[in-house]
């Protein structure tokens, strides 16, 4: 049992050489150059930050952040600050969303994810909102 | 205090979880009354892609069934034999999804996933492609998945005609498919030669699927997918930027320089363009074009990249002279 687990570590290590040296290998062609995926990345996470604020143009939108009190300017700002994950799970409610629906299903999920960041206290939106810690 | 919001705010969250579970038993479909931007072709009158071959499937194997079906549609001459070796888990009994499009890919085909409306789906098949399609033919809870090709429709009979198991052209009520398609998260996908566009294309996700060619080392499809896509879409600057990675991967340094030019005189404001550009620049032996290049990246976008150094300035006196001019943009006047 002993001189497997010997053998073993030293196969291991060989193999962890190995695939590091695939990996450093297999990148090396395009490693600097930017990859296309990066620059579709890039422009998906701006085309998805800029359908969300087109949203908060509309009246309906604007009237129900009025009716909750929290000003447009600060869920701007916020859209400006959301992470790519955050953005492209707007996006996908955003496109799941029934053309009439879209609006307040957009908010509703807006209020969640602020009202859940903020009783966490990772942010600050809603003054009717105690954070936990 | 606290307590009584968590508790009002637990409530919301059930009953919102209510609403939307609800929203899903309640939906039946309706014949959609458009077409999908730009496809010309309607899904008013009932169609059949006839040129598309079937193969009843053995037993589990509709993978590797409708696979065949999708490659051998677009003139790949292969069947489901073959591709079991390619697609198939014995010990799962059936296919991933993945294996099946890495399957496609495999071939030299493009494949691109459609946005899940009906209305999409029907405007593809309405222009000739046939659309692969998951079902789960069982249960949310108890999963039966299965892939099927959709060749047709009737919207009179309201009727979805698939190549499906052992059935050829079977046509499938559209309440009955709606179902089994949407507890498999509606994912269908066209399967396209790298120089044809599917109709409901939208151009991120075209060249994200062109990406897919590329990052998978299929180069030359990947090459062709991206100029059609540069033909079709001409204000997307990744389409020339993925000829040019694809040709400085190759080590072409002079063509990736045409390509990142082309680039950057079309996109100006893109600083990738323009890091890039000076790589390939520098490669191809035109240091101080690269320097001027990376100078525009920098410029453009400071927090990522570096302005050259001065002291590589005064190594490099001499260039050949094939080297392009190269023009940062003018600031915008702010």
């Amino acid at each position: 049992m002993q001189t497997i687990r010997k053998n073993l570590r030293h196969v291991s290590f060989f193999l962890a050489i190995l695939m590091a040296m695939t990996t450093v290998w297999s990148s090396a062609a395009t490693a600097d150059v930017i990859g296309t995926g990066e620059l579709l990345t890039e422009q998906r996470v701006d085309l998805d930050r800029e359908s969300l604020l087109n949203m908060l143009e509309q009246q309906e939108v604007k009237d129900k952040l009025a009716d909750m009190g929290v000003s447009q300017e600060v869920v701007e700002e916020r859209i400006q600050n959301l992470t790519p994950s955050e953005l492209a799970e707007f996006e996908q409610q955003l496109a799941q969303a029934e053309v009439g629906e879209g609006v307040v299903g957009i908010i509703v999920l807006f209020l969640l994810v602020f009202i859940i960041t903020d009783m966490l206290c990772a942010t600050n939106l809603f003054s009717f909102i105690n954070c936990i810690r | 205090m606290i307590i009584y919001r968590l508790r009002s705010l637990s409530g919301f969250l059930i009953s919102l979880t209510l609403v939307m579970l609800l929203a899903g038993c309640a939906s039946s479909p309706k014949w959609p009354e458009q077409t999908a931007a730009g496809s010309t072709a309607t899904i008013h009158k009932r169609t059949l892609l006839r040129s598309v071959p079937f193969y009843p499937q053995e037993r589990y194997q509709c993978g590797p069934a409708s696979l065949a079906m999708m490659l051998n549609a677009r003139g790949v001459e292969t069947n489901p034999e073959i591709l079991k070796e390619l697609v198939y888990l014995p010990g799962a009994k059936g296919s991933l999804r993945v294996e099946l499009v890495a399957g496609a890919r495999s071939h030299g085909m493009l494949v691109y996933e459609l946005d899940g409306t009906l209305e999409n789906l029907l405007s593809e098949v309405a222009a000739g492609n046939p659309v692969l399609v998951m079902q789960n033919l069982g249960f949310n809870w108890w999963p039966q998945w299965h892939f099927a090709v959709v060749i047709g429709f009737d919207p009179e009979e309201r009727h979805i005609i698939l190549h499906t198991d052992t059935r050829e052209r079977h046509e499938q009520n559209l309440t009955v498919f709606n179902k089994t398609w949407s507890r498999a998260e509606r994912w269908s996908a066209v399967v396209m030669k790298p120089d044809q566009l599917p109709a409901t294309a939208k151009p991120l996700n075209y060249l994200m699927a062109a990406n897919d060619l590329e990052t998978t080392g299929r180069t030359f499809a990947a090459m062709t997918a991206y100029r059609t896509a540069e033909a079709q879409w001409p204000d997307q600057p990744a389409a020339p930027m993925g000829q040019g990675n694809i040709s400085y991967s190759q080590a072409d340094w002079t063509t990736a320089v045409e390509h990142y030019q082309r680039m950057t005189e079309r996109f100006p404001e893109v600083a990738p363009g323009w890091y890039n550009l000076s790589q390939a620049l520098d490669r191809a032996d035109c240091p101080s074009q690269a320097r001027e290049a990376a100078s525009c990246a920098a410029t453009l976008a400071p927090g990522r990249f570096d302005a050259p150094s001065d002291q590589a300035q005064k190594t490099s006196p001499s260039d050949n002279n094939s080297c392009p001019v190269i023009r940062c943009p003018k600031p915008v006047n702010q």
